[in-house]
């Protein structure tokens, strides 16, 4: 037992003369002819992923995996004699190991402008060990506290900092963004960017999906991911009296599906938190369906805005997708004068406010801001859009953005045209279009989100920004959807305890309606009614990519930006962002549960 | 005169490896360049982003599936658990998921994944594929503990986690063998090696057993540079310099590498006369710079009369075992699963 144990292996087949040797890659496989720089058309096919790597994550064909080692052995060299020549650099997609290394040797010939922006802190940001600090004393705009002054001096004469096309988070706002009366003026936040460094990100061509439900980077259709929070002996049964709930519901058996929701009642009455909320509203939606009460009590549209609102105070989900979104939309209008976003759910226009702000802090000054502002009819045929509008309006003027607001009416995008928007050629004023959770209700009538995707075509966008549920509660089978919905909202709920105050506040009782709604939606609606029908991100890729979209990555610069808005806003320590092939996700733990992702029209030439 | 000796190693640690694998440690290595700071911080967000995780799966994937559970909402401490499917369970509900084991021996594996404390999760991809393969070619239930890391959480951070984890699967009756006790090995490479042992002294005081500790290529150190150190510097992926950050990061501020965190053998160790230490494991491999640390460490388990089992792979680098295109891999594997199957 204590002898040495050697193994020779020096003369194992396995590692002596292995140059060209990819692992288990079938070598006929790599023989193909053409060798495609990764620069160039997007149809895979020349040469085939290294299966061990992929499994790993990383994208690296066999027949590129000497070029990549030579590469990566440059790169060494360089960061050897260099070590600091890549700490500001923004990294896009790091599956595609080609990508990332040719993209860093390619800064040595290109370094990235830099630009001193007098406003930044960056230097204290950018710590990540440094708790985020000073955003409670807010100066008006125009007026810099002693300390801020300071830090400006000692940062301007500090390195150079060149982030990408990033502003304060903490013009993230509740409700406090708008242009209040007195008390709300000393809630106004300073703001600062920096410069759009970098030149636009690579656009990279989609990447073929790696093979296999387990490889990494990819949540795909194929794999289930749950986290367990509660391991009660009551939740257990609880979880599968629900299930057998939804079992019998689906099988038409209604005196015992009836039966089963009471038990669940019962059994939720003895737990506490998540679980018993979730279980709650599952059961609930379950009776509803069992008595085919449904359609649920029409709220109107200023209602549901309200509980959004909420939702959007509570917990950090709404402020991601917003801040996500309006990354993606800040870089690619990083040069134009003339800029036009059609948002696609305006509500109570929340995103807003941060993107003129930053827009404001544009170095070179702001474009001049079109807002086409989308949404349902009110009742009482209250103007509710062009409220919005007018509070945006305010506030541009009061930070010096041009800006025009437009609102459009409609009850479904279906039902909108191109033509009726406005849309400025390319050359004259760049286009974006933003959803947040506004694509998965076209999912619900049929040839709605074929009619839409060609629409946003039509209006020539230079991105499109997609903020989805990253779930499939679309799927055909009750069940699988019920199951699905299940783990999903468990995560949801889960999260927003973790974050809760003692007594629970008002917002979060608003938060828990506005995703029992959801629940409701997805269990107890069908057809049209059904408008709940979230889609996962690699469903949506496909989608979009069928609809002639290519994507546009989201680099670290906006994760990083995204985990520290986590750190500033979120209660729990749970939240996770993750990169995903180019997409940003926010989850709980480890379970994704939105995802952001930045399109735009598939260019036909090389550039 | 760094470069030009760069050049001549960057040649011999390509000679040593399959491409696939030389690509992958270096890009590890490159990576991982980028987020040291001089000043001993570390760019956590650039390491988050930079990372390639896998979501946990209920759906069996040649024969496994995985779940994860939150152990300890205080700390945000998860686990993945690895578990074989039965069957032929296209999808394990959410009830299944904690079903009890149902083998008359069922060996459960705690395992500390690597990243010199301070990279990597129990949901990098690394880890969770070498998880998976644990529990397809040894039979295991595999628990993946993901600990909090340096330098954002010192010592003992890591230790508490594990302490935490150990005591949640020793009270986890569905994990219970047919002898109503949970048959708990714990395993980790790199600094995860580091954890095993010194979770498994805390066990030793308390009346949890271990029946054993593996360790791959665990990370020890001290303040003397050994032979090795000096030999294989910077020869084949790793560096003193890196190295001594790590230590630096994850020890507490002001100690030095002889804190018996990094040295558990050493002039502040502890010796292990007379105590009931699990059984060890300890892989090295003949390419890894700290192996003299590692052989030291064998010594000293040696000398106070504990049971354990070196196994010294020649020709063998770091990272070796996360790849399956090596003899040393399989070896390994055939070397755990006797391991945990050859209890007395």
């Amino acid at each position: 037992m204590n002898k040495r144990n050697h193994q020779d292996t020096s003369g194992g087949g396995d590692y002596g003369g292995l140059q060209g040797n990819v692992g288990k890659s079938d070598s006929s496989s790599m023989s193909s002819g053409k060798a495609k720089m990764w620069e160039e058309e997007q149809d895979a096919g020349t040469g085939v992923d290294d299966e061990l790597l992929a499994v790993l994550g990383y994208k690296v064909k066999s027949s590129e995996m000497e070029d990549v080692a030579d590469k990566l052995e440059q790169l060494g060299m360089v960061m050897d004699a260099a070590p600091n020549l890549f700490c500001d650099t923004v990294h896009y997609n790091p599956s595609d190991l080609y990508g990332w290394v040719q993209s860093m040797l390619s800064e040595l010939n290109n370094p990235p402008n830099t630009i001193l922006d007098p406003m930044l802190q960056g230097q204290q940001i950018d710590d990540p060990l440094l708790a985020p600090a000073e955003f409670s004393s807010v100066p008006t705009l125009g007026f810099l506290n002693s300390q801020q002054q300071r830090q400006i001096d000692t940062t301007q004469s500090s390195r150079i900092y060149n982030d990408d096309s990033e502003y304060d988070l903490r013009a993230i706002p509740g409700s406090a963004a708008y242009p209040q009366t007195q008390d709300r003026e000393s809630n106004r936040k300073r703001l600062k960017t920096s410069s759009g460094s970098n030149s636009a990100p690579p656009l990279l061509p989609s990447s073929p999906q790696a093979a296999g439900g387990a490889a990494a980077g990819t949540v795909s259709d194929s794999s289930r991911p749950i986290v367990l929070a509660d391991s009660q002996e009551t939740g257990v049964r609880l979880v599968h009296t629900l299930m057998a709930c939804a079992e019998a519901v689906q099988q038409e058996n209604l005196k015992i599906a009836d039966a089963l929701v009471k038990q669940v009642h019962l059994l939720a009455a003895s737990l506490a938190g998540a679980m018993k909320k979730v279980a709650t509203y599952f059961a609930k939606a379950l009776a509803r369906r069992i008595y085919r009460i449904y359609p649920q009590d029409c709220l109107d549209a200023s209602y549901s805005d309200i509980l959004q609102m909420h939702f959007y105070e509570t917990c950090p989900y709404l402020k991601f997708a917003h801040f996500t979104a309006n990354q993606a939309i800040l870089e690619a209008f990083a040069t134009a004068s003339r800029v036009h976003v059609i948002d696609f759910g305006l509500k109570q226009g929340m995103q807003w406010p941060a993107l003129i702000q930053a827009l404001a802090l544009r170095p070179g000054g702001p474009p001049a801001f079109r807002l086409t502002g989308i949404g349902p009819p009110q009742p009482d045929n209250k103007d509710a859009l062009q409220q919005v509008g007018w509070k945006l309006a305010e506030l541009a003027e009061t930070i010096g953005v041009e800006f025009q607001f437009r609102g459009f009416v409609t009850n479904s995008l279906a039902d909108i045209d191109p033509s009726m928007l406005d849309i400025r050629p390319p050359e004259e004023e760049a286009v974006a279009v933003n959803s947040v959770f506004e694509l998965h209700p076209l999912l619900a009538r049929p040839g709605a989100i074929e009619k839409v995707l060609l629409s946003i075509k039509a209006m020539k966008p230079k991105i499109v920004a997609v903020v989805e549920q990253e779930a499939n509660h679309n799927g055909p089978v009750f069940m699988d959807r019920f199951t699905e919905a299940l783990h999903y909202y468990s995560s949801l709920f889960d999260s927003l305890e973790g974050s809760t105050l003692v007594p629970p506040t008002q917002d979060l009782i608003m938060s828990e309606a506005y995703l029992g709604r959801q629940i409701c939606n997805v269990v107890a609606s069908e057809g049209a009614d059904r408008v709940e029908r979230h889609e996962t991100l690699t469903q949506w890729r496909t989608r979009m990519g069928s609809a002639g979209f290519e994507p546009v990555h989201l680099g670290s610069n906006a994760f990083r930006q995204a985990s520290m808005l986590l750190a500033l806003f979120a209660g729990g320590d749970g939240y996770r962002v993750d990169e995903n092939d180019g997409c940003l996700m926010l989850g709980w733990h480890t379970r994704p549960l939105i995802a952001t992702s930045a399109w735009q029209l598939i260019t036909t030439d090389s550039s | 005169m760094m470069a030009a000796s760069n050049e001549v190693n960057l040649n011999e640690s390509k000679m040593v490896v399959p491409l696939n694998t030389w690509v992958l440690i270096s890009n590890f290595k490159l990576a991982y360049n980028l987020l040291r700071r001089p000043d001993g911080t570390f760019n956590r967000h650039l390491a988050e982003f930079l990372d390639r995780k896998v979501p946990a799966n209920t759906k069996p994937v040649l024969g496994v599936f995985s779940f994860d559970v939150i152990i300890d909402r205080s700390t945000s401490l998860l686990s993945r658990i690895y578990r074989p499917a039965d069957g032929e369970q296209p999808q394990l509900n959410i009830a299944d998921l904690e079903k009890p084991v149902t083998a008359e021996v069922v060996p459960v594996i705690i395992f500390f994944h690597g990243g010199s404390f301070a990279h990597s999760s129990a949901n990098s991809a690394i880890y969770d594929t070498l998880c998976r393969r644990l529990v397809s070619i040894c039979k295991v239930v595999v628990v993946s503990v993901n600990y909090r890391r340096a330098p954002e959480n010192r010592y003992p951070c890591a230790y508490d986690d594990g302490w935490a984890a150990l005591n949640w699967v020793n009270s986890s009756s569905w994990l219970q063998s047919k002898d109503s006790k949970v048959h708990i090995y714990l395993a980790g490479d790199s600094s995860g090696g580091n954890i095993v042992h010194h979770v498994a002294l805390r066990a030793v005081e308390s009346d949890i057993e271990v029946l054993g500790n593996i360790l791959l290529n665990p990370m020890f150190g001290g303040q003397e540079r050994t032979e090795s150190e000096k030999r294989l510097d910077g020869k084949y992926f790793v560096t003193i310099q890196d190295r001594d950050w790590y230590w630096r990061a994850f020890l507490p501020e002001g100690e030095d590498r002889d804190h018996p965190a990094c040295n558990p053998f050493g002039p502040k160790g502890n010796f292990l006369e007379g105590i009931k230490f699990p059984k060890s494991l300890v892989v090295v491999a003949s390419l890894d710079l700290i192996q003299d640390r590692q052989l030291a460490y064998v010594k000293g388990l040696e000398k106070a009369g504990q049971k354990v089992k070196l196994l010294y792979l020649e020709q063998a680098t770091i990272g070796f075992y996360l790849l399956p295109n090596n003899n040393h891999f399989y070896t390994v594997m055939d070397e755990i699963s006797n391991f945990v199957g050859s209890d007395c």
